[in-house]
C-alpha cells in the first residue's frame, strides 16, 4: 500500500483488495454472530437471531424435508427424491415460474418501446399513456387487479407486469430515440425497408442496453413477485416467509433470504454472461 | 417527523427521568380499542400516577406488536391466548397474562359462497390468514362437524387481512373465508354468502388478553408490579365508563370507536359479538374456571400440531402454562405462559 492510499491514483495491492473488499461481509457476520451470542446467553430459547447451528438445522430439514401440507416422504426415499419433493424445492419452483414467466411478459414491452421510439403514430398513440401509467403505484390497485384476474397466478403475475412494464417499455423507448437518425437515413438510402430499420438496425443496437435495462429491474420484479406471494399464495418463497414469521421461525427464514439473493445474484450473472456473448462488441456495461 | 419524535423522546425522558417508564402495545380489535380511550381520556395517566410511574401507550399493527414484545421492546401487549403461546412463550420470553379482557363470541367466523355446506368444502378454495385464529376456527369447525379427516383437502390460500375481503369479494372461485371483524361483517353483506360456523359456538377458545412479559413483573424496584395494577385499574375504570347505559356510556363508545376509525353503530355491532369481562370480578371468574385449562389444551395442542411452537420443541409440554390454582399444564420447569389473576382480584375487592 502506498502512500495516500484513499487518492484517485492509488492502485490497490492484490492482497489488500481481497481483504478490503470481504471486510464488510466478515464485519456484518461478526456483529450479527455478537448479537446473537448475547441474546442467547440471557433467553437460551430466543428465536430472533438464530444461532449458525439452528440456522443449519433449519436449512437442512428445509433442504430434505418436504413441507408440512405435503406428504411424508418415506422413507426408504434416496437423496435425490428428497430433494425433489423438499419444501425448498417446492418453493423454488413456484417462484422461478412465476419470475421467469413474467420476465417473458417484458420481451413485448421492450418491442413495444421500439415500435413507439421509430413510429410517431404509435408514439403518440402510447406514449402519453404509459408516462401516466409508470407513476401508478400497482400495490394500491391490488383490489381491481383481484377482480379483474382473481388471486391465482395471474393477479401475481399482472402485478409484476403493471409494476415493472412501463419503466421497461419507457426505457427501450429512450433507447430507441437515441440512435442517430443519420443511421436510420443511410438504411433507408441503402434499400432497407421499415421493419429492416426497426429489427436489424435500431433493435440490434439497443439490445445490450435494453438487456442491462432488464437487468437493473430484476429487483423490482422480485419485489413485486414477493408482494403478491405474501397477499394472498399457497406457495413460493415469499408464502413460506410470510408463514415462518407468523410464529418466528428466524432460523429458516434468513436462510431462504440469502437464498433468494443468491439465486438473483445467478440471474444477473447469467445475463450479464448472455449480454456479453450475443454483443461482444459491446462495451459500457 | 423522526426529529420531532426524537425530541419528544428527549423531553419525556428527561421530564420523567426519575419516574420508572413502561410502554404497552395494542392493536386495532373490539376488545383492544378502549385502549385508545384509556390514554386519551386521562383515566391511564391517573392511575400511573397514583403508583408514580410512567405509562406509554403505542399503537400497532397487530403482527409487529408480537415482535415488538418478543423482541422485549415493549413490556406489556395485547393478544389472543394463542398468540401469546406460540408467539412470547414459545419464544423464550416468559409471559403473563394479567387481564382477561373478552372472549370472541362471533367476531371470528366462516364464510361461504352459494349455501356450502362444512362436508362441500374439501377441494374447495378456502382464503385465510394461516396458522392464525382463523385457522384454529377452521380446524375446530371441522372436528366438531366430524370431518376432522378431511381438513388437509381444503385448499387454503394464506391471504393477508387487509386484502381478505377485497380477494374473497373478487374472486367468485374462492368458496370460503375465515375471518374476523370488521372484514366479516363487510363480506358477510355480499349476496349468497352465509355464514357457517363463528366463535360463539366455541365460547371461550379465543381470549384476548392484555400480557405482561414476567420479568418486568418481578423487576427488583417492585415498579413491574404498580405497572401491571395501574394498568388493571385504568383497564375497569375504562370498562365500566363503557359499560354504562344510556347516553353517557354511547359518548365512551363512541371515543374508543375513533381509535379504529370507526362509527359508533359499527363499534357497537363488533361489540355484539365480543363476549367484554366489564367487571373485574367477571373475568377473574372466568380466569378460576376449569374451563379455561380445557380450552387452553385445545389451543396448546393445535400450535403443536401446527409447528407454531418452533421446530425445535419436540413436545406439547416443553411450553408449559400454570394456572392460577397453582397447576401447571406441561413441563414444571419450562413454565412459560402464566394466568395471574392477582390484578383483577385485587381491582374486584376495590383494593388498586
Amino acid at each position: 500500500m502506498s502512500v495516500g492510499f484513499l487518492l484517485i491514483h492509488a492502485r490497490p495491492q492484490r492482497a489488500w483488495s481481497a481483504i478490503l473488499s470481504w471486510f464488510l461481509f466478515a464485519a456484518g457476520l461478526a456483529a450479527y454472530l455478537w448479537v446473537a451470542q448475547a441474546r442467547h446467553r440471557e433467553n437460551p430459547e430466543d428465536r430472533v437471531t438464530p444461532t449458525l447451528a439452528q440456522m443449519a438445522t433449519g436449512m437442512y430439514n428445509a433442504v430434505m424435508q418436504p413441507a408440512e401440507e405435503d406428504e411424508a416422504a418415506p422413507p426408504a426415499a434416496n437423496f435425490y427424491d428428497r430433494l425433489s419433493h423438499s419444501m425448498l424445492w417446492r418453493d423454488t419452483r413456484a417462484t422461478s415460474r412465476r419470475f421467469l414467466l413474467s420476465l417473458a411478459l417484458l420481451i413485448p414491452a421492450v418491442l413495444l418501446g421500439l415500435h413507439m421510439g421509430l413510429f410517431p403514430y404509435v408514439g403518440v398513440f402510447f406514449l402519453r399513456f404509459v408516462l401516466f401509467f409508470d407513476k401508478i403505484v400497482a400495490l394500491s390497485l391490488l383490489p381491481i387487479l383481484f377482480i379483474a384476474f382473481g388471486i391465482d397466478e395471474l393477479s401475481k403475475i399482472m402485478l409484476i407486469v403493471i409494476g415493472v412494464t412501463p419503466t421497461i417499455i419507457l426505457d427501450s423507448f429512450n433507447l430507441t430515440r437515441g440512435v442517430p437518425p443519420e443511421q436510420i437515413v443511410k438504411a433507408f438510402t441503402l434499400g432497407a425497408g421499415d421493419f429492416d430499420v426497426a429489427y436489424r438496425v435500431v433493435l440490434k443496437q439497443v439490445a445490450p442496453r435494453v438487456l442491462n435495462s432488464i437487468r437493473l429491474n430484476l429487483k423490482a420484479v422480485m419485489l413485486f413477485l414477493f408482494a403478491g406471494e405474501m397477499i394472498a399464495s399457497t406457495d413460493g418463497l415469499a408464502y413460506r416467509i410470510a408463514l415462518l414469521r407468523r410464529h418466528m421461525g428466524m432460523d429458516v427464514i434468513i436462510p431462504y433470504v440469502l437464498w433468494v439473493a443468491l439465486l438473483l445474484f445467478l440471474v444477473d450473472f447469467a445475463m450479464r454472461t448472455v449480454n456479453r456473448k450475443l454483443h461482444p462488441w459491446f462495451h459500457e456495461a | 417527523m423522526l426529529w420531532r419524535f426524537s425530541t419528544l423522546l428527549l423531553l419525556a425522558a428527561s421530564a420523567f427521568a426519575q419516574k420508572p417508564s413502561f410502554t404497552v402495545g395494542w392493536s386495532v380489535y373490539a376488545g383492544w380499542t378502549p385502549y385508545h380511550y384509556m390514554n386519551k381520556s386521562g383515566i391511564l395517566r391517573k392511575w400511573a400516577d397514583k403508583y408514580g410511574i410512567t405509562i406509554k401507550v403505542q399503537r400497532f399493527d397487530y403482527a409487529p406488536s408480537l415482535d415488538a414484545f418478543v423482541a422485549r421492546n415493549i413490556d406489556a401487549c395485547t393478544m389472543t391466548n394463542m398468540e401469546a403461546l406460540d408467539m412470547p412463550a414459545a419464544s423464550g420470553v416468559p409471559t403473563t397474562a394479567i387481564l382477561i379482557g373478552d372472549y370472541s363470541n362471533g367476531n371470528d367466523a366462516l364464510l361461504v359462497r352459494n349455501g356450502l355446506q362444512l362436508k362441500d368444502l374439501p377441494g374447495k378454495k378456502m382464503l385465510l390468514v394461516e396458522k392464525t385464529v382463523s385457522e384454529y376456527l377452521f380446524d375446530r369447525a371441522m372436528t366438531l362437524g366430524g370431518l376432522r379427516e378431511q381438513i388437509k383437502r381444503v385448499r387454503m390460500i394464506n391471504t393477508s387481512d387487509s386484502d381478505i375481503a377485497t380477494a374473497f369479494i373478487g374472486d367468485a372461485n374462492a368458496s370460503a373465508v375465515v375471518t374476523w371483524k370488521p372484514m366479516v361483517s363487510q363480506i358477510a353483506k355480499q349476496k349468497g354468502v352465509t355464514s357457517l360456523f363463528n366463535s360463539s359456538q366455541i365460547p371461550g377458545e379465543i381470549l384476548d388478553l392484555t400480557v405482561v412479559r414476567t420479568d418486568v413483573l418481578s423487576r427488583p424496584d417492585g415498579a413491574g408490579q404498580k405497572f401491571a395494577k395501574a394498568l388493571a385499574g385504568a383497564w375497569f375504570e375504562t370498562l365500566a365508563q363503557m359499560s354504562t347505559p344510556g347516553a353517557a356510556g354511547d359518548k365512551v363508545l363512541a371515543a374508543i370507536a375513533e381509535g379504529s376509525q370507526d362509527s359508533l353503530a359499527s363499534y357497537k355491532e363488533q361489540l355484539g359479538t365480543t363476549k367484554m369481562f366489564y367487571t373485574p370480578k367477571e373475568a377473574a371468574g372466568f380466569g378460576a374456571s376449569p374451563e379455561l385449562k380445557q380450552k387452553m389444551a385445545l389451543v396448546r395442542q393445535f400450535c403443536f400440531d401446527h409447528g407454531l411452537l418452533g421446530a425445535n420443541t419436540k413436545s406439547v409440554d416443553d411450553v408449559a402454562i400454570r394456572y392460577p390454582d397453582g397447576s401447571i399444564q406441561g413441563k414444571p420447569d419450562r413454565v412459560r405462559l402464566v394466568y395471574d389473576l392477582g390484578y383483577m382480584q385485587l381491582a374486584a375487592q376495590g383494593k388498586l
